[in-house]
């Protein structure tokens, strides 16, 4: 009786694990195909949470059970603890509309902490075009939100990420854009959330990374 | 996933979230009609404050105070629906039960009945419409519920996603034609929502 | 029946009511101004107001132990109070349905069973308040100027009907008014009450 439960034991297949894993909006589509795959490689269970990057660390910060962070900068993983972390991304910034010199309102992600709004005053400010283009700057309250701003006409020019416009022109000198992850000190599923963060390093899912517009660090 | 799972999602958790806390808010809302006690007022305004508060705030706070393992589940879509529709229960219900003249209450007590049955019999059937308005609004704003949700159980598609939640996301995603679907449809069962509340506490001509 | 009020005070809005009385008639009537204190009366006897002090005693039970539901006292307030949700029916029989035919015979309200009572006339409020009261198998009856709100040919038909009620059940009345000809067709006995005091007592 013992010998057959044993054998029965040993024949049920390995307990699946569930991560819960963090990740900024603008990394929506590009994860959901990535976690796909990476669901029927490895038979875990990849539970995704999106999210605005600042909400996302405010969560970790206040206990939620998360185990792997993708942020939009690194600002908002400084916020949190974590036990391994990688610049796994990068992103350019594009102009969007008419060109600069003619542009009378220019709308940009907030600077003060959106990270794509803090990514495109950075690169105004090295090139020595902030103080004479700030009054002419509408702060949206996201990315998207610039976007539209010129697609209704509300302004003339946006800052956006080149991922998220095919028809701006991107800007070469763009600050370093980075896109960490990370493995979060607290997380639950270590071991399950190392296995994750390889793949994301794999050439597989840089292949889907580059599919979407991201540059593979 | 799908519109219309987002929708059905949505409304089973407005619903149950709305019914649970029912017997509790008409509770409350009994006590601070009837009840002589101190703090009354204090306990009005802790009630009031989800109406009052940005969401988000509200939000942080349950996130401070809930178990790992409520977090990022269906169960802190309705804790959040909770705790936003609130208020409205327990306010319509303590001015529907003011409304009920104490005599009937008085009556019913010299005729024999205990407190029990003086509710169920008296108090509760003459509140009856007002608690049914504070619910219908209750349900309705557990529908919308977006900025507390959004915290406290995050946007997991196919877990915890919500009609709101799901909104603003294709809007952050620049997903509009799908943004306006979702957005038609959630006007659609608001007016549903409106309309029945209306048909429930009209006065019967 | 003996219905003792011993060293009682009730707090009031304006004043406090403070009497000792022993009413032992079939019918006490109690008498005074309107803001005297009367209806408190009645509902520190019926139980629906506490007492700041003293005891209310009914043949030997002392009343102010209890709360109001095990007191067995009858009210018709004046406000008649018919629960308005209700049938005719289920108001009357709120209490119980003690010798329910006679009580619909003497008072007249069979075929007002089944109307929904908002629909009723002053005159037939009155009655199914009163038969309301009587079904409970109360041993005190208190009313609060039953007559109030009738015109004269009504007034005249409910006392009537008042006096069967006295005649045909066993129950002693408390019997509010400030009306001196009302007291004179029905009472044994009167308290006058002013500002919350005992002024006099006399039988009739």
């Amino acid at each position: 009786m013992f010998r057959l439960l044993l054998i029965a034991l040993l024949a049920l297949p390995l307990q699946a694990a569930e991560i819960t894993v963090s990740a900024a909006a603008s990394l929506s589509d590009a994860m959901t195909e990535v976690a796909h795959v990476y669901e029927a490689k490895s038979g875990d269970k990849v539970v995704l949470n999106f999210g605005a990057s600042s909400i996302l660390a405010t969560q970790i910060v206040n206990g939620a059970p998360v185990d792997v962070f993708l942020s939009a900068d690194d600002a908002q993983m400084n916020r949190v603890a974590t036990a391994i972390r990688v610049p796994l991304l990068s992103n350019k910034l594009a102009i969007v509309g008419a060109p600069l010199p003619k542009a009378r309102r220019i709308a940009i992600a907030n600077p003060e902490g959106v990270p794509a709004g803090v990514y495109a005053k950075q690169w105004l400010v090295h090139r020595g075009l902030w103080a004479s283009l700030a009054p002419k700057i509408i702060p949206a309250e996201n990315v998207r939100a610039a976007l539209a701003a010129v697609l209704n006409g509300n302004a003339d020019t946006a800052i956006v990420y080149a991922t998220d416009s095919r028809v701006g022109q991107v800007i070469e000198d763009s600050p370093s854009i980075s896109y960490p992850a990370a493995v979060l000190r607290d997380a639950k599923n270590a071991a399950a959330a190392r296995r994750f963060l390889d793949f994301l390093q794999s050439r597989d899912a840089a292949t889907i990374f580059r599919k979407y517009g991201f540059i593979v660090k | 996933m799908s519109d219309a799972s987002i929708i059905w999602f949505t409304l089973r958790m407005a619903a149950l979230a709305t019914a649970l806390l029912i017997p509790p808010a008409l509770a409350l809302g009994l006590a601070l009609a009837r009840g002589r006690w101190r703090g009354k007022s204090i306990i009005e305004t802790i009630v009031a404050l989800p109406l009052v508060m940005p969401p988000v705030a509200t939000g942080l706070i349950l996130l401070k105070l809930v178990p790992h393992s409520v977090v990022f589940t269906w169960r802190a879509v309705i804790l959040a629906m909770m705790v936003m529709a609130t208020p409205f229960v327990v306010r319509a219900s303590r001015i529907a039960f003011e409304g009920v003249p104490l005599r009937y209450e008085q009556i019913a007590r010299t005729l024999g009945a205990n407190e029990t049955r003086v509710f169920f019999t008296i108090t509760l059937p003459l509140a009856l419409r007002g608690i049914a308005g504070g619910v219908v609004l209750g349900f309705a704003r557990a529908l919308g519920e977006f900025g507390a949700t959004i915290l406290v159980a995050g946007n997991i598609p196919g877990r915890t996603t919500t009609l709101a939640v799901a909104i603003y996301d294709r809007v952050q995603l620049g997903r509009d034609a799908q943004a306006w679907d979702l957005v038609a449809a959630g006007i659609i069962v608001a007016f549903v929502a409106i309309w029945l509340s209306e048909k429930l506490t009209r006065r019967r001509a | 029946m003996t219905l003792i009020i011993d060293d009682v005070v009730v707090p009031l809005a304006h004043f406090e009511l403070e009497m000792t009385a022993a009413m032992s008639a079939r019918v006490t009537a109690i008498f005074g101004p309107s803001g005297a204190g009367k209806t408190s009366l009645l509902d520190a006897i019926a139980g629906l107001r506490p007492l700041k002090r003293g005891h209310i005693t009914l043949d030997g039970i002392k009343l102010s132990d209890l709360p109001a539901r095990e007191r067995s006292i009858g009210y018709m307030p004046q406000e008649t109070a018919l629960f308005p949700h209700l049938s005719v029916a289920s108001n009357i029989r709120y209490g119980g349905q003690h010798d329910e035919q006679h009580v619909i015979d003497v008072l007249e309200i069979e075929h007002l069973l089944d109307r929904g009572v908002t629909a009723l006339s002053g005159g037939e409020q009155k009655r199914v308040a009163l038969a309301r009261a009587l079904l409970s198998a109360p041993r005190l009856l208190l009313l609060d100027e039953p007559l109030s709100g009738l015109d004269r040919p009504l007034r005249d038909r409910v006392m009537t009907l008042l006096q069967r009620v006295r005649d045909d059940f066993n129950v002693p009345m408390l019997y509010v008014t400030h009306d001196e000809q009302e007291l004179e067709m029905i009472a044994d006995e009167v308290i006058e009450v002013e500002r919350g005091r005992l002024i006099r007592s006399r039988a009739l």
